[in-house]
């Protein structure tokens, strides 16, 4: 051999080796890497919150004898800004401490004060000056390129008044007041003297185009509730709610101008505890109940009994305070309530009853606002100093509970399963329980193999023991041949052929699995006089199978027409009536009957192969030795070929409960795929599968639905991979155990 | 004999016979399921385009109904059987389809005069021709006039294809602005005063040529005839809309054959008309090949070198025993799995960096952030790799020892034995696994239907353009279009037929390729037998 | 045991010992094989005979788990040396197997496989170097009209001739047979057995062999192996007459074994 060629030879060899090697075992990985790149999008969803203090201005910028009454900061947490009781608005850069504007909110009445703030909505303040009277600002900001310097980005910021409220001659408790978009104008006062009283002044425009102003007030009735411990109005206006400092909330609704109404008056704490602050929830279905033992609780109206009437119902209760809960508020974004106690702010979540954050900053925490946008937060400490942090909180509605657990919904009248992604409004709860989807998955799945794993044992067992080999050898390529059936044409003829047969024809259909199997059992019975019969025991040795195909079709045509009339007869002509009326389940034409039929048509030759290869790998001299002991053909099958094969007919079984779970096409084409939990077979289900396929188009990328979908693709994935390993190990072991594949 | 036949009995149930049979009936129906599946997309589909007899009816009310039967079925009380017919012209009936109990059926007669128009909008009219602009006409002038029309468009096209290369040359010249706009190249650099002349050079082409197209097309538009109904109701249609006419009631059977054939080549060549519905499945079919094609360019040789390195080069241990059954196990993830995961690696991971290092110009409109053909081929490809890599196993498995070491023997290297022995000998089990995964990739819908595929492609994946292959484009699917026109269509009863006709392709197409890797399989099992005396 | 002398070895073995994982299955064996002769090696099943003979060509380096100990000089070089080419090394000695492996090709090609492989092209070369090694494997009048057709189509008999041709056509010093005739009929197996003798005129061979009538007829040498030891090497017919070993007379007596 010459030497340059050697040396070529293996240079060409160790290379390959390498090439080889790298390769094989990156792409190996690679393929395994897939686990690990869902796992990372779908694990965001657990990440806990976080909050990265961004700007810090210290006291003073402010003089220390004016009290400050509220903050706020701009969506882009560049400015932020101070009402003060002097009446003065400031703003302020936050990155340098700079104060870039203040503005007197009432130059005319220069000795007028505040007596307090309340915010709502979007930056909206009602101020509460001494004299009685409200005035309602809003702040608001835009960023602008400024041509005078630079085309520098800075943040406009401007003032506008959305409403004056006079002032009332007797002395306040506590003012609130409420400007809503359609000119309506509501206040709430209540007196030192404990009354409660409303005022509302509606701007309509009546049908010739002139603005007509309704002016009501009155005197709201207390039920004899006790003390009012805590007010709150909802952003419209419409609804007032009130807790008592022994325990009660009243509810009255405020619609209907000048009419007042208590629609509930309840004891909600039991031990008559004070309540100590209320809010609305974001969507203004909830109320955020705070109380003097710290316990922060959630509640709305829930239709208790048949009469329709909702009663407020404690539903959440979330993390709670050790001290008196002093001050409660929404976030304007999400379900996130803000609660401050005396050991400091905290962020809860509501559906979730997640705890998001909590913010004890040393100085205390006397004001603060969450952005609009509810990712940056502004406080001001007791000791004067300005702080901001922006805040992560990337999934505040995902927990293991809301994932898997029953979550009690606004609107709800009990906790229910639900999964619905998407609504007409901004503010609804997002509804991603994953369980109606397991179960639908295990559902179809479920009656899937019901249909099919006995009809492909029994025939592998068929196939592999009794039938002709010259016969197996046409039997097997045709199973296989039926694997490849793309799944699409099957879910399509199973929704557009098959679905309206059956529910044409549903008498027929429940007819036939109780003629068929009688057939089966009546030809048996005469076959055993029969097969005595010289040309005819011919069958017995491997056509058996040929021999039932027409008792088959027999039995199925006998069904098809003895069917109406016996719906006729049995039902008065209408089975589906008959099945909601008397047993009150609704027949959905695409149910499980279809995904029984259709899926187990898709699983059938994947456990069919499997079993026939592993029955027919048992070695014949077992099947020899037993027949020569005298042991019949069915005998030899039932109690020693079946024991060696079980382990493969069992991996069998797990290939096809793996490849039904996850199977996509057939289950979005033939069920109604709505997210319903009922074990009824007359009803369709929506599978984790399909419902990937269904949302992720509509999905925002690394929004919590997208990263939901990735979860219950990695639920997917563990489900298939755990059966498919069990399976594969089993199999393995079979293997190694006949020394074949 | 009474007396034996209890026992007898016992006996026969004892020893089992009856459970055979049960066993037996079982394998009966499964494969009497398999057999009625392929019978029913058989019968559905191949019946679709031969031309059924054109009844008139004359029903009880005193009106006529001119349709094509198309089934038969007992009325809701069971007093009689009523008909479903197709009645086309959903321009003056609003439907394709009316039921008519047979009671109300006076007479039925199949007139020769009745003619099939295939419209390329509102499907099919079913009537008579009045007039042909303006005067009465026989068929054989209208098809002469439909001829006509023909030949003016064919002139057409040859403009059509101007048209669509300018409009190419203008949005890669939009690109390229938009690139220079990215970079921030001043306003009077002569690169970008030369693109901007150029591209209103092509604007205004672009403008002359519509306009010169426009005109050609009024006047083509301009011939038109008078059809009516079956109860005389009048139709003008213009001449360029009608894409075929023909009286099945008067074609014989080999007219009727001639009829069969164009439709079926329309069907593989044509491209689909009326929201898929009509017309041809030729992008369909085009991009399923396209997209078996490069799926089998990436899962061919990866899944190869993976097996090789398994069953030749990595040692035997635990390691390589968990990569096996892992790998096993990947042939049974869901293919919805594979498909979310391709959104969020391939395209949502590597298209969006792809878009941000070479196209930010175009960002936020993405390039290959979004789904294309690429990235279906290539989750397709990692959906099928397990496929090659375990067949590549079992055939490089079934190789006899004595093989390796015969050659070894004589001095080969391990790359030698492989490239001349080893691999030359399990190839037609690597042809398996391949065609088993091209079959796979065929049928498969669910991992497209978020990578990529699309109801409606405006262009094919390959065109005249460079570079000539788009794989950032999206594409159709016949697997898609089943689904898409049996359940997103409009009109689900109308789109039926081309249901079930790309169904029968889709199955003709895997199961040809199913059954040639089976064949091959079988084959090679038996030569290894031979291997081991 | 008296060792026979050796006048010009192709092969000496030195204290060779080898390990299969921790178990040794040859314990320390030296031997040396004479040129051009035959040698056979006997002994009973699992006596470590093909395993020492695959030692030779190191064949056994494709077990992940063995190890080896020892000296195996090839014209007095170590070839478990590291500067040893394992490839050179096989091109000098060459192997026929148990079982015939001819690969699927055709016949041509499996004659002129070793030559490919190393690089050769001349077309004349191969046809001339098929002709030899066919005619030196005695198969040439049998094949000579269907060169080019599959090596598969062969008789059992054929194929192993077949296989000695693939050995023989790269030119080895030594060839190894390792039980060639054990899957053969009778008549193969004395076709394949007169093929030996007329080889020996060229190459030097060694044998493994369990059928002792085999051994005494093709070889001029015997080793008998038991147990990873060499009890007893000698002339053939000195060794199948008058063994100096109660082993060995024990296996050649049929007394176990």
């Amino acid at each position: 051999m010459k030497p340059v060629y050697l040396k070529k030879v293996k240079r060409n060899d160790r290379l390959a080796s390498w090439a080889i090697s790298i390769g094989g075992l990156a792409i190996i990985f690679c393929v395994i890497f897939i686990l690990v790149l869902i796992v990372e999008v779908s694990l965001p969803l657990f990440m806990s919150p976080t909050a990265r203090q961004i700007a810090r201005v210290e006291s003073g910028f402010v003089s220390s004898n004016v009290q400050v009454l509220a903050v706020g900061m701009d969506d882009y947490l560049e400015t932020a800004y101070t009402i003060d009781a002097g009446g003065t608005i400031r703003f302020i850069n936050l990155a340098d401490g700079r104060e870039l504007e203040q503005i007197r909110l009432r130059p005319a009445e220069a000795d007028k004060r505040l007596l307090a703030v309340e915010n709502f909505g979007r930056l909206n303040h009602v101020l509460h000056w001494d004299d009685g009277s409200l005035s309602v600002e809003q702040v608001k900001f835009s960023p602008f390129y400024d041509a005078a310097d630079n085309n520098r980005r800075s943040i406009r910021h401007t003032l506008e008044s959305r409403g004056e409220f006079p002032a009332v001659p007797q002395q306040v408790e506590q003012s609130l007041a409420r400007v809503n978009d359609e000119g309506r104008q509501t206040r709430v006062d209540l007196f030192a003297d404990g009354r409660l009283e409303v005022q509302q002044r509606e701007v309509t425009e009546n049908f010739l185009g002139e603005e007509e102003v309704t002016e009501s007030s009155e005197i709201l009735e207390l039920n004899g509730a006790g003390q009012l411990s805590a007010l709150v109005l909802n952003d419209s206006g419409t609804q007032l709610y009130a807790g008592t400092a022994t325990g009660e909330l009243l509810h009255w609704s405020l619609e209907e101008s000048g009419e007042a109404n208590l629609v509930d008056h309840l004891q909600a704490f039991a031990d008559q505890r004070r309540i100590t602050a209320l809010s609305m929830v974001f969507g203004d279905v909830s109320l955020a109940v705070g109380d003097e033992r710290g316990q922060v609780s959630t509640w709305f109206g829930v239709r208790g009994d048949s009469s329709g009437k909702r009663t407020l119902t404690r539903i959440h209760q979330l993390t709670g305070h050790a001290a008196p809960v002093d001050k409660l508020s929404h976030s304007l974004r999400d379900k996130t309530v803000l609660s401050r106690s005396g050991d400091g702010l905290h962020l809860d979540y509501m559906t979730s009853e997640r705890f998001l954050l909590g913010f004890n900053p040393p100085g205390g925490i006397s004001r603060y606002a969450l952005t609009a946008r509810g990712d940056g937060l502004v406080a001001l400490g007791e000791n004067g100093d300005l702080l901001s942090w922006r805040l992560f909180i990337p999934h505040p509605e995902i927990s293991l509970k809301t994932l898997f657990g029953k979550v009690w919904y606004e609107g709800y009248d009990q906790p229910e399963y639900v999964w619905q992604s998407s609504a007409a409004s901004d503010d609804y709860e997002p509804k991603l329980s994953l369980t109606p989807l397991i179960f639908g998955s295990l559902k179809g799945t479920f009656y899937a193999m019901l249909f099919a794993v006995p009809l492909a044992i029994f025939g592998a067992i068929y196939t592999s023991q009794f039938a002709r080999p010259k016969l197996r050898g046409m039997i097997k390529p045709a199973i296989e041949i039926m694997a490849a059936v793309p799944t699409v044409i099957i879910g399509f003829l199973a929704a557009l052929w098959l679905a309206p047969l059956i529910e044409s024809s549903l008498g027929s259909v429940f007819l036939s699995l109780v003629l068929l199997p009688a057939a089966l059992m009546l030809c048996i019975l005469l076959w055993q006089a029969a097969r005595k019969l010289e040309p005819l025991k011919q069958v017995e040795r491997g056509y058996e199978f040929l021999a039932v195909i027409p008792i088959i079709i027999g039995a199925v045509a006998l069904a098809s027409t003895l069917g109406p009339g016996l719906e006729q007869w049995l039902f008065a002509g209408d089975l589906k009536q008959w099945l909601f009326s008397e047993l009150g389940t609704r027949y959905d034409p695409r149910n499980c009957i279809i995904i029984a039929f259709a899926m187990g048509f898709a699983v059938i030759p994947i456990i069919f192969t499997i079993a026939e290869d592993s029955l027919s790998n048992v070695p014949n001299s077992l099947k020899a030795a037993s027949l020569a002991l005298g042991a019949s053909r069915w005998q030899t099958v039932w109690r020693v070929i079946l024991p060696s094969a079980s382990p493969g007919i069992f991996a069998g079984t797990m290939i096809g409960f793996g490849r039904a779970v996850g199977e996509t096409m057939i289950v979005l084409m033939a069920t109604g795929n709505t997210a319903i939990m009922d074990l009824s077979i007359f009803n369709g289900m929506r599978p984790l599968s399909a419902n990937i396929a269904v949302e992720i188009p509509e999905a925002p990328v690394d929004g919590s639905l997208y990263r939901v979908l990735f979860l219950s693709a990695v639920i997917l994935f563990i489900l298939t991979f755990i059966v498919n390993t069990v399976a594969e190990i089993v199999r393995q072991r079979l293997r190694a155990k006949y020394g074949r594949f | 004999m009474f007396n034996r036949t209890p026992k007898e009995m016992n006996k026969y149930w004892r020893v089992g016979e009856p459970m055979v049979w049960l066993s037996g009936a079982a394998l009966s129906l499964t494969l009497l399921s398999a057999a009625i599946l392929l019978l029913v997309i058989m019968v559905s589909g191949l019946g679709v385009f031969w031309p059924s007899p054109l009844q008139q009816l004359e029903l009880k009310d005193g009106s006529l109904l001119v349709g094509m039967q198309t089934q038969v079925e007992e009325t809701a009380d069971h007093s009689g059987m009523r008909r479903q017919y197709k009645i086309a012209n959903r321009d003056l009936n609003g439907l394709d389809f009316r039921w008519i109990d047979e009671a109300q059926i006076v007479s039925s007669s199949t007139p020769a005069d009745l003619l099939v128009l295939e419209r390329a909008e509102y499907g099919d009219f079913f009537g008579r021709l009045q007039t042909l602009e303006g005067k009465p006409a026989s068929l054989d002038q209208l098809r002469q006039a439909l001829h006509q029309v023909e030949t003016a468009r064919a002139g057409l096209s040859e403009l059509d294809q101007r048209l669509i290369e300018i409009s190419y040359r203008g949005e890669q010249l939009r690109l390229k602005l938009l690139k220079i706009d990215y970079h921030q190249v001043a306003a009077n650099e002569p690169q970008r005063i030369e693109l901007s002349a150029e591209k209103q050079a092509e604007a205004d082409e672009f403008e002359r040529l519509v306009k010169v197209q426009s005109e050609r097309l009024n006047r083509i538009h301009a011939r038109t005839a008078v059809f009516s109904d079956a109860n005389g109701q009048q139709k003008e249609i213009v001449l360029a809309d009608i894409l075929k006419v023909y009286t099945p009631n008067t074609m014989s059977s080999a007219d009727k054959a001639r009829f069969y054939v164009a439709k079926l080549w329309e069907l593989v060549s044509g491209e689909p008309r009326e929201s898929n519905t009509e017309g041809g499945l030729f992008p369909a079919i085009f991009g399923t090949v396209m997209l078996i094609f490069v799926m089998s360019l990436f899962s061919f040789p990866l899944g190869v070198i993976a097996a090789v390195y398994l069953r030749e080069y990595a040692k035997e241990g635990l390691l390589v025993r968990i990569v096996r059954i892992a790998v096993n196990n990947l042939a049974g993830i869901p293919s919805i799995v594979y498909g979310i995961f391709g959104l969020g690696f391939f395209v949502y991971g590597i298209g969006h960096s792809i878009d941000v290092v070479f196209f930010p110009e175009r960002l936020p409109t993405p390039t290959f952030g979004t789904g294309g053909l690429l990235w279906a081929s290539l989750t397709l490809a990692l959906l099928t790799v397990p496929v090659v890599i375990v067949s590549t196993e079992e055939a490089l498995g079934a190789i006899p020892r004595e093989m390796r070491e015969g050659s070894y023997a004589l001095g080969a290297t391990k790359f030698q034995t492989l490239l001349r022995v080893l691999l030359p000998m399990a190839s037609p089990g690597i042809m398996t696994g391949l065609i088993l995964a091209m079959a796979r990739a065929a049928g498969e819908v669910a991992p497209l239907m978020i990578t990529g595929v699309v109801k409606l492609a405006p262009t094919l994946p390959i065109d005249g353009n460079f570079p000539f292959l788009h794989l950032d484009r999206k594409f159709m699917h016949l697997g898609f279009h089943i689904y898409d026109i049996g359940f997103q269509s409009p009109n689900v009863e109308a789109a039926k037929p081309m249901v079930f006709v790309t169904a029968l392709l889709l199955v003709l197409i895997v199961l040809l390729m199913s059954s040639v890797a089976i064949r091959l399989r079988n084959k090679m099992k038996k030569r290894y037998t031979f291997g081991t005396f | 045991m008296t060792p026979i002398k050796i006048e010009n070895p192709v092969i000496e073995v030195e204290d060779l010992r080898f390990y299969y994982g921790d178990s040794r299955a040859i314990h320390g064996v030296d031997i040396a094989f004479p040129e051009k002769q035959v040698t056979a090696l006997i002994g009973p099943s699992g006596c470590g005979k093909s395993t020492l003979l695959r030692c030779f060509n190191r064949m056994n380096d494709l077990i992940d788990i063995s190890r080896v100990e020892g000296k195996v000089l090839l014209d007095g070089q170590d070839i478990y040396d590291k500067n040893t080419d394992i490839i050179e090394l096989r091109r000098q000695v060459g192997m026929v197997f148990q079982k015939s492996n001819p690969f699927p090709k055709s016949i041509y090609e499996n004659v002129i496989y070793g030559l490919r492989i190393a690089g050769e092209k001349d077309k004349s070369f191969f046809d001339e170097r098929v002709e030899t090694s066919l005619k030196g494997a005695a198969l040439w009048d049998e094949v000579k009209d269907r060169l080019h057709d599959s090596a598969l189509g062969l008789s059992g008999g054929q194929m192993q001739r077949l296989c000695i041709a693939r050995a023989i056509a790269v030119n080895p010093k030594v060839i190894l047979m390792d039980e060639p005739c054990s899957a053969l009929d009778p008549k193969s197996t004395a076709r394949v057995e007169e093929l030996i003798g007329e080889l020996r005129e060229n190459f030097t061979i060694i044998i493994v062999t369990h059928n002792m009538q085999q051994a005494a007829r093709v070889s001029d040498n015997t080793a008998f192996l038991f147990e990873g030891n060499l009890i007893e090497y000698g002339l053939t017919e000195q060794l199948f007459v008058k063994p100096q070993n109660k082993q060995t007379e024990d296996y050649i007596t049929g007394r176990f074994g």
